[in-house]
Formats: structure tokens, C-alpha cells, sequence
């Protein structure tokens, strides 16, 4: 466990992104505004963490050609240190390192803000994937992969914008309160902390109240998958959610599941 | 042993169970025994039975005789009328006399005069002995005894009935007759519960045999009292034991050395990628190497993959995630995504037909039955998707040479790549993809086989059939 408590410069709510040009993520905001197809190439960092020096090296080589910018890590203890001293755009972490595991250091990134990560992992077993998902990584990838679908997860990842196609500017469930302008979620009052794949995904259910969302349906319209992803990264973003916007994450009154069919908000 | 060679002939050479042996075995024994018995007890009581009536008949029969003897030794001959004299003897009806008095054959009961002894009797009679004789006169046994009475050139015979004796002993002949029947069937019902009580244990560990060799390696015996039993249950359970042990450290292995595979394959994956965009650079010769690479090395990822995804199903670490989904959805998407157009077809009631299948597991079946396809049946020619109210099928056809009938189950096992088995393929798989088929199909509880086109058409006709959710 790092001493250090990445809560440190999080404390009082969350301004919008448009005001906190201090932020790492302001480079990657305005990106969010242009429509260019080469979306999160020049300039966009990606901070790798993988502790087999051929794959980290190979990996480095092929995401470069992509256009990425690549800041390479060996141990969880480096990650940290690198995503302090400068914070990247994008994070991925092999679950396999000795030391700090990759769960613990997605955690400890995930406090510290907003940033995509996706876990890399060599088994597709549920415990993995699932563990990955909940300690808050955003999407997952299976060992081998194929570098360029890593850039496309990665460019889709970053395309995702907190606003998303909101039609109404306030959402109003019981004492959950949802500003999608402003990219924000108050719960009684107090704000809430979301990353921006929950968002998006309280979003969508958001804008049909009461409406059954089929897994592959919000896979497709928060991931940008097809028919053919995977269901699982609903189901754990779902219980994310829960746990954050309910009072009781074992018996949701707002994010509830329709057995066999998917995902609904009370309206 | 003669006795074994008797039944091995009878029951056909060997033919018959155990059990059915056993039977037979005391079914004879119990037959030999109680014929033996029945046998020897008739024996005896036959000629206890006759020897009483022979010594009863003889003593009536001196007494008798006695009283003709005096009567002729001191009555003047041509006093005698035999006639009366016959008939005062108050012989009982089954005892009839015969006298010769004076060359002239007397007798009481008609059709019982000198006829009725034997000429032997007679003559041994006449030589001066005194003879009793069982024989047989009009088809009834009989005791014929005469007394030759030389004072009075007379003899006497009695011909006495054997017919009741002979009923009686007839009624006790068929009485243990029946009887060794009833003690040889009583045998071999006796046979037969033995056998099964013997035989029970063995059924059990026929039993436990089998669900072992359905795949449940954990199967054990219960642990017998019988101290005869308790070696072979005690054995048994080892063995069991031994080959759960010895099939989960392969199931293992398999696993292990594919993940071990994983790394050094992430690193040929992500370095060919490097190359690829830098394939135009490289001479003509690096070229063809470099183009050589990456076939195989794509080839060696998918083995890996289906090894891996293979080891998953062997140590139970699978798991479904089903969706209640349209058949005719899953199936366009899945054919939709395979590199080369293959036509799609459905009628309206298959529209609708919905399946709680994982989706992705779907697409896996599809994408497998269409490389199979391509790699043995030159390619797909079309996929159906039937449904009637409980089932939903899922058809594949190619026009290639077809699978052989005796080849139907074969090719859905691992590794079996039919004719190609054992020539370096190339291109083609490695031989898990049906056998992965098989497995997601069981995962959803369906069924896949293989059969001839229904046109007649050479070529191969893969159906998945899926149950059906209602609407």
C-alpha cells in the first residue's frame, strides 16, 4: 500500500472540466471538441506498466508507430511515481507485477482522478476481468493483443465525453440529481464521484427512465463495441455505480436489473 | 472336470453370465441330489412294500394251501369237488386260486384257470418245488406262488393281484417325482438370489466404472464391511484416485504451458506489428520471411487460444453469460463477421425464435463450423436457422466431399483432423475446433452432429440444435 494518499488534491467537489485547465485532463478535453479520426495520436500519453522487458519494449515500439506517446513502467512502485510526477492520458496496467499488484495500482490511480485505464490481463477468467473492472479500470485486454485494437479501445476510450448527447439538462431520481453539462452527480445534496465511463452509463439510462438497456445496447452506446462485447463490463460498471449512487448497492432503487434483459433506472 | 464339459456344451459354449451359471449349477445340483434321493427312497420303499405284500400273500397262501392239502389227503379222490372246495377257502378277492386235482385245472375266478400261471411255475410245480413268482398277466402285475400237493397228485396256485400295490407305488413314484422337481427348482431360485447377492457388489463398481468413465473422476466406492469385499472396493478407490490425480495434472499442464505461451507471444505479436508497417523497407528475401512469420505466428496464436480455451472446459473454470437473444440476431452478426460472405437464411417463424445463449459462445460455434468448413469443405455455402416450438437449429452446409458416416462422431473429438491427421497441415487448424464446438454447444445444453445434405448433393450438413425460450 503507497503512503502517499492520492485524495490529497481531490478534497472539495469536482469542478468541471472546462475550468480545471490545471488538470492533466484539459489536453484531452479539447481534443473531445475536434472530430478528427487521428483522435488522442500527437501528443496523448499513454503510461504502460508491465514488468517482462520484451513485452514492455515491444509494445512501446508498436504504440509509438501508432502515434502514441509511450512513458513505460516496470514495477507498480515506478507507475506511481511516473502518474504523479506527470500525469498521463491513458493507463494501462498488466495485473501480473511483482510488488504492488496491478489492482492495487489501478486503485490508487482511479482515486487520484478520471484517467481511462485498461487492465491487461492473461487469463479472460471472470475473477481477473472482474477484479480488474471493480478495483476501476475502464475496459480490460487478453495477453496477446493485437497493439492496433489496443489503440482503437484506447481512441474509443478517450472519445468518451462526460456530456455525451444529453437532452435535458437535469436528471431527477428521487434524491439523486443528475447535470449531464456539467458532467456531474449529486446524491442528498453531496456530490458524487464518478468516472466518466459511470457516467455515461448513468447517462444513457438516465435518458430513457424506465426503459430495459440490453448489455450489448450500452455496450455499444458507452463503449462503442459491437454486438459481440463483452457483457461483463456492464455488469461490473453497474455494480460501480451502485455502489456509489445507492443507499443500499445489495437492493438499488434506482439502477435496478430486469433478469435476462438488462439494465433499467426507476424513473 | 466332466461336469464343466457338460455345461459348457449345453449352454453353448460359454455363452450364458455368471449368474445364469450359477443358477444352472445348483438347478443340476439340486436335481441330482433330490433324483438321487427321490431315486433311492422309492427304491426302498418299493421292495419294503412288495416284500410285506409278498409275505402276507404267502402266509394266506400256506394257510390256504394247507387246508387243500388236508382236504385231498384225507377225502377220497372222487369225493373232491374242487369247485367247492375252491370256494370254501374264503380267499379274499384279490387272491385267486388255481387248483389241479386229478389232471383238471380248477379255478374260481373266471379267466384265472391255468392260463393264468406261467408255464414256469407250472413246470417247477410239477417237478415238486414250491415257487413264487411276480409276472405279469394281461397287463397287471401279479405274484403267482404254488405248492405242488404229491400225496394227491394235486398242486394249488394262487394268483394274487400286485394292481393296488402297483397304484400305490405308482402314486409315490410321481409323489418324489414331484417332489424332486419342486427341490430343483427351489435350487435353482435358491441359485439364482445367491448369485445376485454375490454379484450385487460387482454392479456397484460396474456402476461406479462407468460414471468414471463419463467424466466423473471423483467417483468413489463406499467403503465395504465385508472383509471380503474391502480389497476390491479398497482398490478400486485407488485406482480412481490415481487417474483423477494423473488427468487434472494434465488438464494442468496443458493450461499451464499455454499461458506460459501467452508472454512470448505478446511480444511476436506486438513486434510483427512493428515490422508490418515496415514490410515495403525489407528486400524481397525478408520479405518472404517476414510474410512467412506472420502466417504462422497468427496460427500459433490461435492454437494457443483454442488449447487454452480448451483447458478451460477440462478444469471446469468456464462460465456462461447468457443474454435472452434473437436466434436470427446472433447468427447474422456471427456470419457477418466472418471474412468471406456467406448467405444467410431464415423464414418468419425463425425470426422470432429467442435462445438464452451467451453470445459470444454463439459466434465461437459459428465462426468454428465456417473455418471447418472452409478448411475441409471448400468453404460454406450457406447457414439456416430452423425453428419448430421447443427447438431452434442452427444449419451449416459446404459442398465438400462430405463425412463419411463412420467418421460422424470422430471428427468432434480433439485433435482429429480426419485423413489430414498427421500430414503438416498449413494452413489449416489443428483439429480442436469441432472439438470446441462440442463443448459450447453442450455449455448451452444443445446438441451438434453431422449429417448428409438433404438435396443429395455431396457435402456436409453441420446442425446446432438450441432450446428454445418462449416468447
Amino acid at each position: 500500500m503507497p503512503e502517499r494518499s492520492r485524495d490529497d488534491h481531490r478534497r472539495g467537489p469536482r469542478r468541471p472540466a472546462s475550468e480545471r485547465a490545471d488538470q492533466p485532463y484539459s489536453g484531452v478535453s479539447a481534443h473531445f471538441r475536434s472530430r478528427s479520426g487521428n483522435l488522442g495520436a500527437v501528443g496523448t500519453r499513454i503510461l504502460t506498466v508491465e514488468d517482462d522487458e520484451r513485452i514492455r519494449t515491444a509494445v512501446k515500439l508498436a504504440l509509438e508507430d501508432e502515434g502514441w506517446d509511450v512513458i513505460e513502467t516496470a514495477t507498480g512502485e515506478e507507475a506511481l511515481d511516473a502518474f504523479e510526477a506527470e500525469p498521463a492520458d491513458v493507463v494501462l496496467i498488466d495485473i501480473m507485477l511483482p510488488g504492488i499488484d496491478g489492482f492495487e495500482v489501478c486503485r490508487s490511480i482511479r482515486k487520484a482522478g478520471d484517467v481511462p485505464i485498461v487492465m491487461v490481463t492473461a487469463r479472460a477468467d471472470t475473477h481477473d476481468v472482474v477484479a480488474g473492472l471493480e478495483a476501476g479500470a475502464d475496459d480490460y485486454m487478453t495477453k496477446p493483443f493485437a497493439p492496433k485494437e489496443l489503440s482503437a479501445r484506447i481512441r474509443a476510450l478517450l472519445r468518451r465525453s462526460r456530456t455525451g448527447d444529453a437532452r435535458v439538462s437535469q436528471y431527477h431520481f428521487g434524491d439523486l440529481e443528475i447535470l449531464p453539462d456539467e458532467g456531474r452527480v449529486t446524491l442528498a445534496g453531496e456530490e458524487v464521484h464518478l468516472t466518466k465511463t459511470e457516467f455515461r452509463l448513468l447517462v444513457e439510462l438516465a435518458g430513457n427512465p424506465g426503459k430495459v438497456f440490453s448489455r450489448e445496447v450500452l455496450l455499444d452506446r458507452v463503449w462503442g463495441y459491437g454486438y459481440f462485447g463483452d457483457g461483463r463490463l456492464v455488469d461490473v460498471h453497474v455494480r460501480r455505480l451502485r455502489t456509489k449512487i445507492e443507499a443500499d448497492p445489495a437492493n438499488p432503487r434506482h439502477v435496478i436489473t430486469v433478469r435476462g434483459l438488462g439494465y433499467k433506472i426507476v424513473p | 472336470m466332466p461336469g464343466r464339459r457338460l455345461l459348457h456344451a449345453v449352454t453353448g459354449g460359454g455363452r450364458l453370465g455368471l449368474r445364469a451359471r450359477i443358477t444352472l449349477a445348483f438347478a443340476l445340483g439340486s436335481l441330482l441330489l433330490s433324483a438321487l434321493m427321490a431315486g433311492s427312497t422309492f427304491g426302498v420303499a418299493r421292495e419294503q412294500l412288495i416284500r410285506q405284500r409278498e409275505s402276507a400273500a404267502v402266509r394266506t397262501f400256506l394257510t390256504n394251501a394247507g387246508n387243500v392239502s388236508a382236504q385231498t389227503r384225507t377225502n377220497d379222490p372222487s369225493d373232491i369237488v374242487a369247485p367247492e372246495l375252491l370256494s370254501a377257502l374264503g380267499s379274499p378277492e384279490t387272491s385267486r386260486p388255481v387248483f389241479f386235482f386229478q389232471g383238471d385245472w380248477f379255478s374260481s375266478v373266471s379267466g384265472f384257470g391255468e392260463d393264468a400261471v406261467p408255464e414256469s411255475v407250472r413246470d417247477r410245480v410239477e417237478a415238486g418245488e414250491t415257487v413264487n413268482m411276480r409276472y405279469s398277466y394281461r397287463g397287471e402285475p401279479n405274484l403267482a406262488i404254488g405248492v405242488p400237493l404229491p400225496d394227491s397228485d394235486a398242486a394249488y396256485f394262487e394268483i394274487i393281484s400286485l394292481a393296488e400295490l402297483s397304484d400305490t407305488l405308482r402314486s409315490l413314484g410321481i409323489i418324489l417325482a414331484g417332489a424332486a422337481l419342486v427341490t430343483t427348482a427351489a435350487g435353482a431360485g435358491l441359485g439364482y438370489s445367491a448369485s445376485r447377492r454375490a454379484l450385487t457388489p460387482l454392479s456397484d463398481v460396474s456402476e461406479a466404472a462407468h460414471s468414471i468413465a463419463g467424466g466423473r473422476l471423483d467417483t468413489r466406492l463406499e467403503a465395504a464391511d465385508d472383509p471380503d469385499l474391502a480389497p476390491l472396493t479398497a482398490s478400486f478407490n485407488e485406482m480412481a484416485a490415481a487417474l483423477e490425480e494423473r488427468i487434472q495434472r494434465d488438464a494442468r499442464f496443458a493450461s499451464d504451458v499455454s499461458h506460459e505461451l501467452r508472454s512470448p507471444l505478446m511480444t511476436l505479436s506486438a513486434s510483427m506489428e512493428v515490422l508490418k508497417t515496415r514490410r515495403e523497407s525489407l528486400d524481397e528475401r525478408a520479405q518472404s520471411a517476414f510474410d512467412l512469420l506472420d502466417a504462422d505466428v497468427t496460427r500459433f496464436q490461435n492454437l494457443v487460444d483454442d488449447l487454452l480455451e480448451i483447458s478451460r472446459f477440462d478444469s471446469g473454470s468456464h462460465f456462461l453469460d447468457p443474454d435472452l437473444v434473437e436466434a436470427t440476431e446472433v447468427v447474422l452478426h456471427a456470419v457477418g463477421s466472418w471474412s468471406e460472405p456467406v448467405p444467410v437464411s431464415y423464414d418468419e417463424a425463425a425470426a422470432e425464435a429467442l435462445i438464452y445463449a451467451d453470445k459470444r459462445r454463439i459466434e465461437r460455434i459459428i465462426a468454428n463450423l465456417l473455418d471447418n468448413a472452409r478448411l475441409y469443405g471448400k468453404g460454406a455455402t450457406g447457414v439456416t436457422v430452423e425453428a419448430d416450438d421447443t427447438r431452434v437449429r442452427i444449419i451449416v452446409e459446404d459442398e465438400g466431399p462430405g463425412v463419411p458416416a463412420d467418421q460422424r462422431l470422430l471428427i468432434f473429438e480433439r485433435f482429429s483432423r480426419g485423413a489430414e491427421a498427421g500430414r503438416r497441415s498449413g494452413d489449416r487448424g489443428v483439429g480442436l475446433g469441432l472439438a470446441l464446438v462440442a463443448e459450447h454447444v453442450a455449455l448451452h445444453e444443445g446438441a451438434v452432429w453431422v449429417e448428409n445434405r438433404p438435396d443429395g448433393r455431396p457435402g456436409a450438413r453441420f446442425v446446432v440444435e438450441l432450446p428454445r425460450e418462449p416468447t
